[in-house]
């Protein structure tokens, strides 16, 4: 009886030592390192954008780890490869957040693949998500709790090459677009947007089968419209396809992209056929080393990940990285899933330098709606001015 | 009419590399009963090969013939390492195997070549204007390559002791072997031939579509509609189909929708199927009971 006792006090006191250390050793109080984490395609036909939306995130955390950290404390960065699956992206939240403790998800990779996760890290778990390369209008409309970004919505910029084709003088617009709804979505929303910019555009859509490569018929289409604006929503091979055809058949509208084909392979695959396309880009451009930021950025990923080439995914993940630093160094007390959410709900003001400014409220949980565009001259992506909204402004 | 003629003249000319590469997937298949899934990937795998010879500065023809040299002689391979020793009749289990050799050989090409598209420069410049349409010298090159490769394969195949004897093995693999016929040499060049036109059709492409990781895969899912359409164990008529695969793609797109291309083709397709089960140019079998 004197053993039972004695073996199940001693019981007691092992389990409350091990959760004394437990709660001593996480990462959202004390001294030990800042856990976070974040899930990107690393392998797979999504890798190459995937390994370097990771570079730069990371290059921005081991950057300012070797400035000291956040108030002494290192940030620790772990990027689990989730191979673009949904189930292998619930598979690695699980790790995330039961294993390494993270206190926040950072700059993930991947619209689809980070919806399916909403269930267990933002219900379930009460982590939040922050500045995900991707995002949709759902995830903001209406805002969920603990689910900010920092990307402006294909949706925005769909209005804003739509305010663009308009404002420079265009009458009759065609909208090329691939099949699945989600391009259809942003489809329409250049024609409902060129339609209110001025009643007096004739805004059509020409749907084309994801991963079309004979563009002839298409072309032929559009060529028969006589349009003097041509805005694609299609991938970068299809919008290459385009544009190659465009100016093969004599097709002279002005083309314009979304943002995702403002990608050096689109220069590479269309040739001298992009010269003057339109695009649009959501940071400053990479290659304008003239500019403070992105020479910052561009030392910081010779340093931390030399393999990389600086582009367009890098340099936004690293602005994301630094507007979540920013917004770390804000908080006072414990870092928790809980003040990080407070702390990013609470910012107004969070400029990188690289991407637009931040501002985030209750009921804003999209920190922008801005953009940069971009024309192909001589060969190379230059920045027509600031980043502008959708209206022009 | 400038519609017309520019749909169909390029139609043609995606069919000639939907056609090229089913003509790869018949031959491969009547030799050894084996669906070659991986064909796109390891097509794709030399023309990145070949990007790199051109790099070097080994010319068109010179990155051409190191992409058709690669990807037979990885025919070659994976037939013997990987499907050979699996035995006859293991239909299903190769066609899993060649699906596995796909998606290592992407992964691959992600880690060698890194994941941006990369250009091939075209054998032939320029244009032609027919009917107000303009036509890439390259798209002509490839309809003639097309022919002159289905001519040179059916002389093979008819004309030759070698292609007696890759007919007899398709034929029966066990009364060929009696006859004296060592269907494993037979097997080693059917992967062989099949793979080099696949990469020969992925090299006429690759000046206009770019080289790409899982770029060639659209084209393969036409070629085996092609050669389902044109009869699963007929040359000709994995050339034919492929043709009519690219042409009716086009007016799909053209004159009823572009995003119905694939629904019409498949129609069409099934169609066809209904009224002859063995394809345009396919052999009714018959089994005794």
């Amino acid at each position: 009886m004197k053993r039972l006792f004695v073996g199940t006090v001693c019981a007691g006191l092992a389990l409350a030592l091990a959760a004394c250390g437990s709660s001593s050793n996480a990462s959202g109080s004390g001294s030990g390192e800042i856990q976070i984490g974040a899930w990107s395609p690393l392998s797979g036909p999504i890798a190459p954008s995937g390994t370097q939306v990771t570079a730069g995130a990371k290059a921005a955390f081991a950057e300012v780890n070797d400035a000291g950290g956040i108030n002494g404390r290192k940030i620790n960065y772990t990027v689990m490869d989730n191979a673009y699956d949904a189930q292998q992206t619930i598979q690695v939240a699980r790790k995330l957040i039961g294993s390494t403790k993270v206190v926040a998800i950072v700059a993930a990779d991947g619209t689809a693949a980070t919806a399916a996760s909403f269930p267990y890290v933002l219900q379930q778990s009460k982590v939040p998500i922050l500045f995900t390369y991707g995002g949709a209008a759902s995830w903001y409309t209406p805002p969920q709790a603990g689910l900010f970004g920092t990307q402006t919505l294909y949706e925005k910029q769909a209005a804003s090459l739509a305010t663009w084709a308009v404002t420079s003088g265009s009458k009759n617009i065609v909208v090329v677009h691939d099949d699945p709804q989600a391009f259809v979505n942003v489809a329409n929303q250049v024609v409902s947007t060129a339609q209110a910019t001025d009643p007096s555009v004739h805004a059509s859509l020409v749907p084309v089968k994801l991963n079309t490569t004979d563009y002839s018929p298409i072309v032929a289409q559009v060529k028969s419209k006589s349009p003097d604006a041509v805005v694609l929503i299609l991938p970068v091979p299809e919008a290459a396809a385009y544009l190659k055809q465009a100016k093969l058949q004599g097709v002279t509208a002005q083309a314009y992209g979304y943002a995702p084909d403002a990608d050096p392979g689109l220069l590479k695959l269309a040739g001298d056929a992009a010269e003057g396309f339109r695009t649009l880009s959501l940071t400053k451009l990479p290659s304008d080393t003239a500019d403070p930021a992105v020479a910052g950025y561009v030392a910081a990923l010779k340093k931390y990940a030399p393999d990389q080439t600086p582009s367009f995914y890098s340099i936004y993940s690293y602005a994301a990285a630094k507007a979540f630093i920013q917004i770390l160094k804000g908080i006072k007390g414990d870092i928790t899933p809980q003040s990080i959410s407070q702390a990013v709900q609470s910012a107004t003001a969070i400029d990188t330098g690289l991407l637009p400014p931040l501002s985030f409220s209750a009921d804003k949980h999209l920190g922008t709606d801005q953009v940069i565009r971009l024309s192909v001259t001589g060969g190379a992506f230059t920045a027509q001015g600031a980043f502008t909204s959708p209206t022009g402004s | 009419m400038r519609e017309f003629v520019l749909s169909t003249l390029s139609g043609i000319a995606s069919g000639s590399v939907y056609g090229l590469i089913g003509l790869g997937l018949v031959i491969v298949y009547r030799a050894t009963d084996v669906v070659n899934f991986a064909l796109a990937s390891m097509a794709t795998t030399a023309m990145l090969v070949a990007t790199t010879a051109v790099g070097w500065g080994w010319g068109v023809l010179g990155g051409l013939a190191v992409a058709v040299v690669v990807c037979a002689a990885g025919g070659v391979a994976v037939r013997e390492v990987l499907i050979r020793p699996l035995g006859g009749g293991q239909l299903f289990t190769a066609l899993v195997v060649t699906m596995g050799v796909a998606l290592i050989l992407d992964d691959v090409q992600l880690k060698v070549w890194g994941g941006q598209p990369r250009t091939f420069p075209a054998l032939v410049e320029g244009q032609i204007h027919i009917a107000g349409a303009a036509i890439q010298w390259q798209q002509v090159l490839t309809v003639a390559v097309t022919a002159v490769a289905m001519t040179a394969v059916g002389y093979l195949f008819t004309r030759t002791p070698l292609g007696s004897a890759m007919r007899a093995t398709a034929e029966s693999h066990e009364t060929a072997q009696l006859l004296g016929v060592n269907p494993h040499r037979i097997a080693r060049l059917a992967w062989a031939l099949g793979l080099g036109l696949a990469a020969l059709g992925a090299g006429l492409a690759a000046p206009i579509n770019g080289v790409s990781i899982g770029g060639f895969q659209g084209a393969l899912f036409f070629a085996f509609t092609g050669i389902f359409l044109g009869g699963l164990t007929s040359m000709a008529g994995a050339v034919v189909g492929g043709l009519v695969v690219g042409v009716l793609s086009n007016w799909a797109a053209a004159y009823v929708s572009a995003s119905f291309r694939d629904t019409v083709v498949f129609a069409v397709a099934v169609a066809v199927l209904l009224v002859r089960p063995q394809g345009l140019f396919g052999r009714q079998t018959f089994e005794r009971v």
